[in-house]
């Protein structure tokens, strides 16, 4: 069910318990997970952390700490399915979950008593109404079979004779019974048919904070995080994304205002939030502004950089604005402070020569002390490098732990090496995409694109990461689209394949929806790979929790392709 | 919802702008679906339409619509009051009141209508001809009551009902005189003793007499059920004069396409061959049998199955009536029986396929020369237990009966191998069966001097395991029988010899071998 007062059915229930919190791998979560740790330390709420990166390890988790825990907060996992049947819990265990993943499992929501969900019900939800799907069984008598014998077994002795009207009240009902079915499986199927996200779960968090009037600027800016997370992994629409932003900007203004006084003691360890209208530039400020444009995909794609002619007009474009090259190329903090001074009027001038209409976007930035500013994108790819780090052999948990400590202002040393492996990852998508472009890689297979990555193609190992193969498959469709004169194509979702676990012989696929300024982001691939899978009886692994993400082994693409493409066109 | 373009809202109103195409493609299948459903709704009507048996609706029966108001609203007591007060209409109206509890579909209240003594006054208007609608009335509401239990019946009887019901089957109305076919169904269908004492009635030829080309289809149905019925049932069975009696018109029945006629029929005629050799005698003389194998056929289960219980009970008989089976082409009909989906004819043409093969060599080769082992095989692999056990006895009639050279036939044709498979099976019954048709394999490998070769053909299918396993089974017999075998046909030490040499080239020694094993 639906929590309606978050504060009386969550917050006050959990408070004097143990509780387990199941965080999922994205920064969304990492940032919610924030929040509430903050929350719980100063009710001091006694609490295990365990992060979860599928479906397994979320039923493994559950199983090591069922005997000890009541209550259990899932972040950004277990809404989209039917969560008591995949657990099988005992009746005493109550979850939480605050979870982005839509649609919503119709049990998870109808469900009283063990399933509590952290979601704004005003959140474009469309659950199907109860009576719609569900139906009281009592209704159905044992008489339905009458005296009509089963077809082929021997003939009763005797046979009583109905009144008409009895019969015919027979046939209604079952009719009735057979078309509400239909019914049902027609709602179901428009509402189960797409995926797509909701509210960010730090934003939902940071309500909860805000609620019991403990949000602190901390807080709000991880909420601001994961909010912004939702935009650079491309999960909800702009306009979405343009109103949950205004949101933000009125706890900010209220943050502001409320130290006000303290501005003027600006000290080392202060920290101000502060709303920007800033540049659609990846990293920008810790990067030269060269290659800030060179690896974003914005202008990346604009300008066509993997072409020669694109590389002419990015100097062009340069020139345009005026700026030396050598400004251009350095550093960004040790770029003329008269040149930064008015920046981004002037980028924005010229990107308006050039096409790029939108090359500035509300978003937030954080001063810590004089020195260090971030943007809020910057974090977020910060974070998603260092949770998706393939540097080391790591364990999922040791990157989960540095990717939420780089969210501490304490731990700014690790933000910045975050952010060093963002770039290194930003300038691999760059390089695949330019690469694939060039070498005719996506190939049309009629109802979608598809690109497969093989083995041995620089940087492949960094594309086994969910987050990382999505924030390339969104640059590559974006970059197929600018660079395609098929008008058809531009029109086409992407499936993108790459090597997962060369010793398993698996290959990661994900689905993206199709490109375009008005988007719903709304994904079809999670049913449809289910169905592939299943006619095809390929080896899948739906583990992820984005169901558009799928692990296959290698043997089984060509089949399990040729199946979505017959099923899909 | 702040996540919808207002644009894109708009779009999405036109006809087909903006919707996406997956959206488009599945109303597109609705509709498709919706179209054919309807499509089938309609012919569900037609169907009602031309089966509408000269019964007519409930609504033309009541004398006017304003009675029907108050008919509904009777209790018990206001019926007994009103089917014993003197007036025609109010005896119709407690009368109907009473067939119309009777025909609920929750809970009819047969005993209270019996403890009210009603059955008499009922049975009472049956008689009156002038009074049809009286009449008819009071055959339903009796013809409910005898759908109950045995004692429910007996009630009915005991009041006199039979003779009634079998002059009313003369009565010129038809929905009249088909209520009375119906309730003297109930009756027949009620056990031997009603059913001869109906018959000693002259129930017969009365009923006969109703068959003419212009009987309507409804009618003719519960006709063929009612003579079903006096069919039906053994010790005793139905005296052979008063089968005699009936079967021409049984015959004629089996003849028209109708479905629930021939289901009829054909259950009448499973009931009239389920019995000794000279009662199934009277059957096969009649002619019907290709017939029967032709219904076998019948795309409607309904009819299928009791065409080919009846087969299979002939088949039972001697073999003289199961050469006439033959004769009749069962052998090309019996593939496909054996294919059907359902486990139930599965099973069923298994037995009757059972008792083929039990038969002298000549039908055994029949059965070959038809392409019976085939799907004797497909069933041993994928039948379900009770059909396994079926196909496992053709198996062991077959090797019994058959020459040696048939014997071979059955082993290459990959028989051997599915039975040894069915040796896990719990049910003892059936492993002494099937280690009854490796004895008899045995014997035919032995006369060809072949038995080392069938050993080891035997071992490489891992049936020396399981039988030396069923060694240890609970059941002494299947213990004795696998002893058995195992001292006659597996003399240890040489076996032992053997196994070191076929285990390496196992595989290709089990199919080359095994054909080598058996040329002649």
């Amino acid at each position: 069910m639906f929590v309606t007062d978050i504060r009386k059915e969550f917050y006050d229930v959990v408070v004097n318990q143990r509780v387990a919190l199941l965080i999922s791998s994205d920064i969304d979560a990492l940032c919610a997970c924030k929040i509430l740790q903050a929350l719980f330390h100063c009710d001091q709420v006694q609490y295990t952390l365990v992060p979860v990166t599928g479906w397994q390890d979320l039923g493994t988790a559950f199983l090591e700490h069922k005997e000890q825990f009541h209550y259990f907060v899932l972040v950004n996992c277990g809404a989209n399915v039917d969560l008591l049947e995949m657990l099988q819990p005992d009746e005493d265990s109550v979850f939480f979950i605050c979870d982005t993943h839509r649609p919503v499992d119709v049990i998870n929501v109808y469900n009283d008593t063990q399933i509590k969900l952290l979601i704004k019900q005003d959140d474009d939800l469309g659950v199907p109404s109860y009576d719609d799907i569900f139906r009281d069984e009592d209704e159905e008598d044992g008489d339905d079979s009458g005296n009509e014998s089963d077809l082929g077994s021997e003939p009763s002795g005797k046979r009583r004779r109905f009144d008409e009207g009895a019969v015919e009240r027979r046939i209604d009902r079952q009719r009735a019974r057979r078309e509400w079915e239909a019914r049902r499986r027609e709602i179901l199927f428009d509402y189960e048919q797409y995926e797509y996200h909701g509210t960010s779960a730090a934003m939902m968090l940071f309500e909860l904070a805000w609620v019991l009037s403990k949000d602190t600027k901390d807080m709000l800016w991880w909420a601001i995080i994961g909010l912004t997370d939702q935009w650079v992994h491309d999960k909800i629409t702009h306009m979405k994304y343009v109103t949950d932003i205004a949101t933000m900007q009125r706890h900010v203004s209220r943050h502001n205002h409320r130290n006000e006084d303290e501005e003027n003691s600006l000290s080392i360890d202060c920290m101000r939030i502060s709303f920007e209208y800033d540049l659609r530039l990846t990293l920008y400020q810790h990067w030269s502004l060269y290659e800030s444009i060179c690896n974003s995909c914005y202008t990346s794609c604009n300008f066509k950089l993997w072409s020669l002619n694109g590389q002419k007009k990015l100097q062009e474009f340069l020139a345009d604005m005026g700026l030396p090259l050598k400004q251009v190329r350095q550093k960004f903090n040790c770029m003329d402070i008269s040149i930064k001074e008015n920046l981004r009027d002037v980028i924005e001038e010229s990107s308006n020569k050039y096409g790029m209409k939108d090359i500035r976007i509300q978003t937030f930035g954080v001063h810590f002390g004089f020195k260090n500013r971030f943007l809020a994108s910057d974090v977020v790819h910060a974070a998603a490098a260092l949770l998706e780090s393939t540097e080391k052999d790591e364990s999922a948990s040791d990157t989960f732990i540095k990717a939420l400590d780089c969210l501490s202002r304490s731990n700014l040393e690790r933000l910045h090496l975050g952010i060093d492996l963002a770039k290194k990852k930003l300038i691999a998508i760059q390089q695949t995409v330019a690469s694939c472009i060039c070498t005719n890689l996506i190939l049309s297979q009629g109802p979608f694109l598809y690109c497969y990555l093989m083995e041995g193609t620089p940087d492949v190992k960094l594309f086994s990461k969910p987050m990382a193969l999505t924030l390339l498959c969104k640059y590559l469709l974006k970059a197929f689209v600018h660079s395609t004169r098929n008008k058809r194509c531009k029109l086409l979702p992407l499936i993108m394949a790459a090597p997962m676990d060369v010793e398993k012989g698996t290959v990661i696929v994900a689905g993206i929806p199709p490109e375009s300024e008005t988007s719903d982001k709304k994904n079809f691939f999670g049913r449809a790979f289910e169905k592939a899978a299943e006619s095809t009886s390929s080896r899948t692994l739906h583990d992820h929790f984005d169901t558009s993400i799928i692990e296959l082994k290698t043997e089984d693409r060509t089949k399990f392709l040729d199946a979505l493409i017959t099923l899909l066109s | 919802m702040p996540t919808k373009n207002v644009a894109d809202d708009r779009i999405s109103k036109f006809k087909n702008k903006g919707k996406d195409p997956a959206k488009l493609r599945d109303k597109r299948i609705n509709e498709c679906v919706e179209l054919r459903k309807a499509h089938k709704d309609e012919n569900f009507l037609k169907r009602r339409n031309i089966t509408l048996s000269s019964l007519p609706d409930e609504e033309a029966l009541s004398p006017d619509h304003v009675l029907d108001e108050k008919v509904n609203s009777l209790t018990i007591e206001d019926i007994i009051k009103e089917v014993n007060s003197d007036s025609r209409e109010s005896q119709t109206r407690g009368c109907q009141a009473a067939r119309k509890l009777l025909s609920r579909e929750r809970n009819p209240p047969l005993k209270e209508i019996i403890d009210a003594g009603l059955l008499s006054r009922f049975v009472e208007f049956l008689g009156m001809d002038d009074e049809p609608t009286l009449q008819f009335e009071a055959a339903w509401a009796l013809t409910n009551i005898a759908s109950g239990t045995s004692w429910h019946t007996q009630q009915v009887v005991e009041h006199g009902a039979v003779p009634a019901f079998i002059s009313l089957l003369a009565s010129p109305l038809l929905h009249i005189s088909e209520q009375a076919v119906w309730a003297l169904g109930n009756i027949a269908g009620d056990g031997p003793a009603y059913r001869d004492a109906l018959i000693d009635c002259h129930v017969i030829p009365a009923l006969l007499a109703r068959i003419t080309p212009e009987t309507p289809v409804g009618y003719l149905r519960n006709l063929t059920w009612t003579l079903s019925n006096l069919c039906r049932n053994k010790n005793p069975f139905p005296a052979v004069s008063a089968v005699q009696q009936m079967l021409p018109s049984l015959i004629q029945l089996l003849h028209l396409s109708d479905k629930d006629i021939l289901s009829d029929a054909c259950w009448a005629i499973s009931y009239l061959t389920d019995g000794s050799n000279e009662r199934i005698d009277v059957i096969v003389r009649t002619g019907i049998v290709p017939r029967l194998v032709a219904l076998m056929g019948h795309e409607e289960l309904s009819v299928l199955t009791p065409a080919l219980r009846s087969i299979g009970n002939i088949v039972s008989g001697s073999d003289l009536q199961t050469q006439m089976v033959i004769d009749a082409g069962v052998l090309s009909v019996l593939p496909q029986v054996m294919r059907h989906p359902k486990a139930s004819v599965q099973k069923e043409a298994a037995w009757a396929l059972s008792n083929i093969a039990a038969g002298p060599c000549k039908q055994i080769q029949q059965v070959i020369t038809c392409g019976l082992l085939p799907p004797l095989v497909e069933l041993l692999r994928n039948g379900d237990f009770k059909t396994q056990r079926e196909a496992v006895w053709a198996v062991t009639n077959f090797t019994s009966g058959g020459t040696v050279e048939q014997v071979v036939q059955l082993v290459q044709g990959g028989a051997l191998e599915a039975i040894i498979n069915l040796l896990q099976v719990k049910d003892a019954k059936t492993i002494l069966v099937i280690l009854d048709a490796i004895n008899n394999i045995f014997m035919a490998a032995e006369k060809l001097g072949e038995t080392e070769k069938l050993c080891l053909l035997v071992e490489e299918l891992g049936g020396l395991d399981r039988i030396e396993m069923l060694q240890n089974h609970d059941n002494e017999m299947v213990y004795q029988a696998a002893h058995n075998l195992i001292e006659k046909f597996f003399n240890d030490d040489e076996i032992k010899e053997l196994k070191v040499d076929t285990t390496d080239d196992a595989f290709v020694f089990q199919t080359s071998e095994a054909e080598k094993t058996f040329k002649f």
